[in-house]
């Protein structure tokens, strides 16, 4: 996603190295993902889930069989 | 010793076979008061680096070189920071790159030595949507 558009940073940490920051997010589990401070996101999921999920988008995307969706 | 096994390292050369752009890998460590991390970290990206001349790794003091660490907003170490032809991706890497992340350094090395994004034209849209500052923190563990 980063690397798609320059508005966004995108770090990989490790938990376990960095305790303090583990603590701070309360990761009790991983991947935990958090975006901007505000969004935190559970677990590993598909691609357009997570996509949707960190970008906080309305649920009315909408998503067809294929897997090709379309704002609305 | 190597870290990856001569089995691993020819699945790896073919891997990043498909790189076509240079790719630098600049590493921030500390050496002083560091964890040592820092050290796995510099043998990873010196053992993925020497598979492929396109990719090579710069190394640099998280505690001298500021003017680096402020360019790429670097606040910890080790960290990993990962250039496309001399451009930053803004993907970061934070801790030693091993077990789930080694996988996740390999495929940004790929992005950045392809500057091809393999996700579907849909999600693409979305992305590249964004208009305001987005930071994504994903953290995970070696295994």
């Amino acid at each position: 996603m980063a690397a798609a558009n320059e508005m966004i940073t995108a770090d990989a940490i490790e938990a376990t190295e960095f305790m303090d920051l583990s603590r701070k997010y309360r990761v009790t589990g991983v991947p935990k993902t958090i975006v901007n401070e505000t969004i935190e996101i559970m677990g590993g999921l598909p691609e357009k889930t997570f996509v949707r999920a960190v970008l906080d988008l309305p649920e009315d995307v909408t998503e067809d069989v294929t897997g090709s969706g379309t704002l609305t | 010793m190597g870290l990856l096994s001569p089995q691993d390292e020819a699945t790896l050369k073919n891997h990043l076979s498909v790189i076509t752009l240079p790719v630098q890998l600049v590493l921030f460590t500390q050496a002083f008061g560091g964890s040592e991390s820092g050290d796995v970290a510099k043998q990873i990206l010196n053992e993925i680096a020497s598979l492929n001349d396109k990719i090579t790794v710069v190394e640099k003091s998280f505690v001298l070189d500021t003017e680096d660490k402020a360019k790429y907003k670097v606040d910890k170490a080790p960290a990993i920071v990962i250039l496309s032809d001399g451009i930053d991706t803004r993907m970061r890497m934070y801790g030693a790159p091993t077990g789930y992340e080694f996988v996740g350094l390999v495929e940004a090395i790929i992005v950045a030595g392809t500057g091809k994004i393999e996700l579907d034209p849909e999600t693409m849209k979305w992305i590249q949507a964004v208009d305001k500052p987005t930071h994504i923190q994903v953290f995970s563990t070696p295994t």
